[in-house]
């Protein structure tokens, strides 16, 4: 769908510089124009490069730690098994939390999420909430119906456990009838590479359900607010993952622009160089045939 | 019910051999009978799977002392303090606002704060002065959910008071 929509702007791009060319000399200007912008362009992507750098090293730390924290609150869920206890159940109902940010100019992260709830929606229909106005606008064109709650203004900095908890608490209050949340979000894979997956919370009924979960001793049951806290760090530690992944993204991205924008400023000189070339000779023509008319 | 008796019988058995097990210890590893303790909070890990010889927790049922292998359970916590004997005898003492605590069946003991310092961080004056901060807003006439926010911070002020004048 991304691809389709780029290509009719890659072929104007393309047919510009023959025209140009066409018209020869008037274009000069319009060159030194051109350089001045794409140069001008270079500055700030490159900018915008270096402030991604100096985030990353934050956004990795911070991603560390919040794993750490993920990791342990996830054991007693790994142990339960109480994942599969929902999975047996034959009218399970789903709530996606897709997790991404509002912010633009970071390759196909959004996407990448996006693509990945529909994949979950054919297989097996549920309501969604979502995280960043980049993907709720993407998913309102395939399933607005289904959208139960939407977040924005989270991931601008590294996400805090406030706002963690806030979308649990939203989570909670908008639709209580789910079985089990499933988070679909970025995963950091390496500097350079990402890829969406999905954490599976379930629901406090579902987890006092689960045969691993009567092991554990109880003064009281304390399943209810379990869930929510388990929910909560979930969520927290895969904000803080997503926007690590979110940043180094940006990094990758404006460090592209970065080079193709090198490589059109080189073009670029190149082409007013001969055209201003072209411009000398045509006067040096000009004043020899007069001389030789003589 | 023989099923359960024979559960139980296998437990005593693989008990049997982690003791064994302690008697030939190996390098790096941490030793078999100790309890491996992740305390972590959103924004940093303090201690992540290392062997300790005793954690005190303030569970919200009571205050109570884990050795390593205690039976499963799950512990939600109140504002209190975690106190952590390590394997040297080293004890250290964290003030925790709540979260949970688990300990697993493998000798594993995960506490999942929210926030977490060491107890000589604190000052007894911020505390004083926090404490009649919420019995401020208590006493007025704030909004309900305000003055719910300010219970719970005048209950953690009185846990820290408590801890701080032992």
């Amino acid at each position: 769908m991304f691809a389709r929509a780029a290509r009719p702007a890659l072929t104007v791009a393309r047919s510009a510089p023959i025209k140009q060319q066409q018209a020869g000399m008037a274009t000069l200007k319009e060159i030194d124009q051109r350089l001045k912008s794409v140069r001008n362009i270079e500055k700030i992507t490159k900018s915008m490069k270096v402030v991604a750098s100096t985030k990353l090293t934050r956004a990795e730390r911070a991603m560390r730690e919040a794993k750490k924290y993920g990791t342990a609150s996830n054991e007693l869920f790994n142990e339960t098994k109480a994942e599969e206890n929902v999975d047996a159940k034959a009218e399970k109902k789903i709530l996606y939390l897709a997790m991404s940010s509002d912010g633009g100019l970071c390759g196909g992260i959004h996407s990448s999420v996006t693509r990945a709830v529909k994949k979950q929606l054919l297989e097996q229909p549920g309501k969604i909430a979502i995280v960043g106005d980049k993907p709720k606008a993407q998913i309102s064109r395939i399933a607005a119906d289904s959208i139960v709650v939407s977040f924005s203004a989270i991931g601008k900095d590294v996400p805090t456990f406030a706002e963690a908890s806030a979308v649990a608490d939203e989570l909670v209050k908008a639709d209580a009838e789910w079985d089990e949340v499933k988070i679909i979000s970025n995963h950091y894979l390496s500097a350079i590479a990402y890829e969406a997956r999905e954490t599976t919370v379930v629901s406090a009924a579902a987890l006092s359900e689960a045969a691993g979960f009567q092991a554990y001793e109880m003064e009281e049951d304390v399943s209810k607010d379990l869930a929510e806290f388990s929910l909560a760090n979930a969520i927290y530690a895969l904000l803080v993952e997503g926007h690590a992944a979110e940043i180094s993204a940006r990094r990758t991205a404006m460090e592209n622009a970065s080079n193709n924008a090198n490589d059109m400023m080189a073009s670029l000189q190149l082409q007013f160089n001969r055209g201003r070339q072209a411009v000398i000779t045509n006067e040096l023509i000009d004043i020899i045939t007069g001389a030789s008319a003589l | 019910m023989s099923a359960l008796r024979l559960t139980s019988s296998f437990r005593a058995a693989t008990r049997s051999v982690a003791a064994a097990r302690v008697a030939r210890r190996t390098y790096a590893d941490v030793a078999d009978g100790a309890l491996k303790l992740s305390l972590v909070l959103p924004h940093q890990a303090i201690y992540s799977a290392s062997g300790v010889t005793q954690v005190n927790i303030p569970a919200s049922t009571g205050d109570m002392g884990i050795l390593a292998n205690h039976v499963a359970s799950i512990e939600a916590l109140r504002p209190g303090v975690v106190e952590v004997i390590e394997e040297g005898g080293k004890v250290n003492k964290w003030f925790v606002s709540t979260g949970f605590a688990t300990v697993h069946g493998n000798n594993s003991l995960t506490i999942n704060a929210v926030e977490a310092y060491p107890l000589e961080q604190f000052s007894l004056e911020a505390v004083r002065a926090g404490l009649a901060e919420a019995n401020k807003v208590i006493a007025s006439s704030a909004p309900e959910a305000e003055k719910a926010e300010a219970k719970i911070e005048l209950d953690v002020f009185e846990a820290l008071q408590a801890a701080l004048a032992k």
